[in-house]
């Protein structure tokens, strides 16, 4: 019953049976969907949302939000891109990205956690710049003719269809998943995220714990800008617009509360996966992929809509129990009371 | 003296900011007319703001909902709806124009008043839910342009005479009409914040909800309807937008959400609620406005790169204000000042 009952408050696997009940259903319509190499598209195709919402994740614990790793991801993508396309070696593009993709993350942590401006209002601005040096850096141009073997490596196979950046993705999902859920470190981002106060109080590094925060999400937006690069093979100047709303979606999808120190980094790599595979899975259905923000706005709409009012009733229940234990125990003590007066 | 300052501040503190952004837009035609005496030309003034139009009409709105301590990030795809609404429902569906413009705009506000129910009544997240709103909003509209026989990325266009009126009649041959709609928004909007019992409600929904339920007022409501009336304001500007355009598109609007933002924080609303001013928000939204119409023109900054100093305005108020700890330009002044100190313990250890 403990287990039971467990399970039903783990989000998210609720969002994973959600994920599997998606799959059975579009199977069932259409069965030739249910092919391993399809299943595996679906996932392959979620590695940069998988990114960028585990990176999202983070500041989301924390009760912060970036909505500024969409233009991150493409400013990534596109200084990665032009630096392989000049023949610089792989490692330094590399080392240059995630270096740009920690910058920007600092810059975030200090305009929100050390200045204390409005995470969403601070983002949005940041986001607004760096697409604009995005222009200035590509001239409007697009990115292209990157290396072949850059392009290449992004569709060679790990296990069965699953790509080598999918696996190696996901088990550094299970690996942090880990790091955040039994180590004492770990700990510290929901922590915060519950309550900021609090966690001063008891002397976490609260401070200290949001700017990391950042930094992570900065630096897995750049990683995913670096694999967009190389699955997409090009980089308009418009890429990764929007990521950033995709990855909050894919997020809450996953179980992790806005309002923070709620969620696991595994629910939102599950929440990017269905966001994903939405478009992939209504051709299958028969739809045309114009369906494809409806139905993502509706999900999303109906997910967090049960969801508040799940734990609303739940809130209230716990209220309820609480009044009526308070209200036996003062009844108990007056009985008490008055049988002593009578044993006087 | 600190105190008579402080005092000073707390009652002036939104009439100074206003000031201060009347100063810099006074600066900005300065400089923008010594670089380019095209751009005093009362023609590109108009057709900049004609441009601008959306912006200027949906920020007045969001800065009600911002007052309520909400966000509403979906406003800008429902101009879009709005707009493919009317072609769809005129061209393919054969309703008379205005009945169309009817239809869309019961549409838009069930749209807006969907948002707001789940917002006030479910007590889902505004940033949740009208983020859900910009996914789902979109995605209808792109729906709505497949039913059109038109091919979506064309528009749909030909719209008759008395309907284009709305968007290209130009009142004494000089300014557009869709300025006067422009205005009379201005005007309700004022009212409505500033000068009403729905207004003062609006507000202390936003200082304190839980005082203010307790105080009699139907809190729900109050933030309910200032969804919806963000909702009208996007169906009116797609309205307008559409008629002087002359085109119906599902991506109207589609990328205000920064630029709406911006104009309700740079005009002095709270982003955490309880403070805010429509006079305020105009004038940003007018700062923005000339400041994207101005850097092309004046000093051959493509548009592509305008997003910067818009950005850059937006963190750099942000940051400021939240420096100053309180909402509004004076505080920040005043922890320039002596005091600092004691303002920041008592911060502290609130």
């Amino acid at each position: 019953m403990q287990i039971v009952k467990k399970l039903l408050h783990a989000r998210g696997l609720t969002s994973l049976l959600f994920l599997i009940a998606l799959f059975v259903i579009v199977g069932i319509i259409n069965p030739s969907f249910l092919s391993p190499s399809n299943i595996a598209a679906c996932f392959n195709t979620s590695v940069v949302y998988t990114l960028v919402a585990v990176g999202m994740a983070f500041t989301l614990f924390t009760g912060n939000l970036d909505v500024s790793i969409g233009s991150n991801l493409g400013l990534v993508a596109a200084v990665v891109g032009s630096m392989l396309r000049d023949g610089q070696p792989l490692m330094l593009a590399v080392l240059v990205g995630l270096l740009i993709g920690a910058v920007i993350g600092l810059v975030n942590a200090w305009g929100v956690a050390v200045m204390g401006a409005p995470a969403l209002i601070f983002t949005l601005g940041v986001n607004g710049i760096l697409r604009g040096i995005m222009y200035v850096y590509t001239n409007g141009a697009w990115v292209e003719n990157l290396p072949k073997e850059f392009k290449d490596f992004s569709s060679v196979t790990a296990v069965g269809d699953l790509t080598v950046y999918y696996c190696v993705t996901i088990l550094a999902v299970v690996g942090i998943h880990f790091l955040l859920t039994r180590t004492r470190r770990g700990r510290y981002f929901q922590a915060v995220g519950d309550n900021d106060q609090g966690a001063t109080l008891v002397g976490l590094p609260t401070l200290q714990t949001k700017v990391l925060a950042y930094v992570i999400c900065g630096v897995m937006a750049a990683i995913a800008g670096i694999i967009f690069a190389s699955r997409i093979g090009f980089v308009t100047p418009q890429s990764g617009d929007g990521y950033e709303m995709k990855a909050i979606a894919a997020c809450v999808l996953g179980g992790v509360s806005l309002l923070g120190g709620v969620g696991t980094v595994l629910g939102s790599a599950i929440g990017a996966v269905i966001m994903a595979s939405i478009s992939y899975l209504l051709v299958f259905m028969g739809f045309s992929s114009n369906y494809d923000n409806a139905i993502t706005g509706v999900i999303l709409i109906v997910i967090v809509v049960a969801d508040a009012l799940i734990q609303h009733r739940s809130m209230v229940k716990n209220r309820r129990a609480r009044l009526m234990a308070r209200v036996s125990q003062d009844d108990a003590a007056d009985a008490g009371a008055e049988k002593g007066g009578d044993a006087k | 003296m600190i105190e008579k300052i402080k005092g000073f501040y707390a009652t002036h503190g939104q009439a100074s900011w206003n000031t201060i952004l009347i100063a810099l837009l006074v600066l900005e035609f300065v400089v923008f007319g010594m670089a380019n005496d095209r751009f005093l030309r009362p023609a590109l003034l108009f057709t900049s703001i004609n441009d601008n139009l959306p912006t200027f009409m949906l920020s007045l709105f969001v800065t009600l909902i911002m007052v309520t301590g909400g966000i509403d990030i979906q406003v800008s795809s429902l101009v879009g709806l709005t707009s493919i609404t009317i072609g769809v429902a005129w061209q393919d569906f054969g309703l008379p124009i205005w009945g169309a413009v009817g239809l869309a705009f019961v549409l838009v506000t069930l749209c807006g008043a969907l948002s707001g129910f789940l917002i006030a009544y479910c007590r889902v997240q505004a940033m949740v839910v009208t983020l859900g709103g910009s996914f789902l909003f979109s995605g209808m509209a792109l729906l709505v342009s497949t039913l059109s026989k038109t091919e979506s990325y064309l528009g749909i266009s030909g719209f008759p005479e008395d309907f284009r009126f709305v968007g290209t009649y130009d009142v004494g041959g000089v300014i557009p009409i869709q300025i006067f709609i422009y205005a009379l928004m201005l005007v309700v909007a004022f009212i409505l914040l500033h000068k009403t019992k729905y207004g003062r409600k609006i507000f202390l929904t936003g200082v304190n909800q839980s005082a203010a339920e307790y105080s009699g007022i139907n809190t729900r409501r109050v933030i309910m309807s200032t969804y919806i009336l963000s909702a009208i304001a996007a169906a009116i500007a797609g309205t307008v937008t559409t008629a002087y355009l002359g085109t119906s598109r599902s991506d109207l609007g589609g990328d205000l959400t920064m630029d709406i933002i911006t104009a309700v924080v740079l005009g002095g609303t709270l982003s955490t609620g309880g403070k805010g001013s429509i006079v305020g928000t105009a004038l940003a939204s007018f700062l923005i406005a000339f400041l994207r119409f101005g850097l092309p023109l004046c000093f051959k900054i493509s548009t592509q790169y305008l997003d910067i100093p818009v950005g850059i305005l937006l963190v750099a108020v942000i940051v400021g204000r939240s420096a100053a700890g309180v909402g509004g330009f004076g505080p920040w002044l005043r922890s320039l000042l002596p005091g600092k100190g004691s303002d920041k313990a008592r911060s502290v250890s609130k």
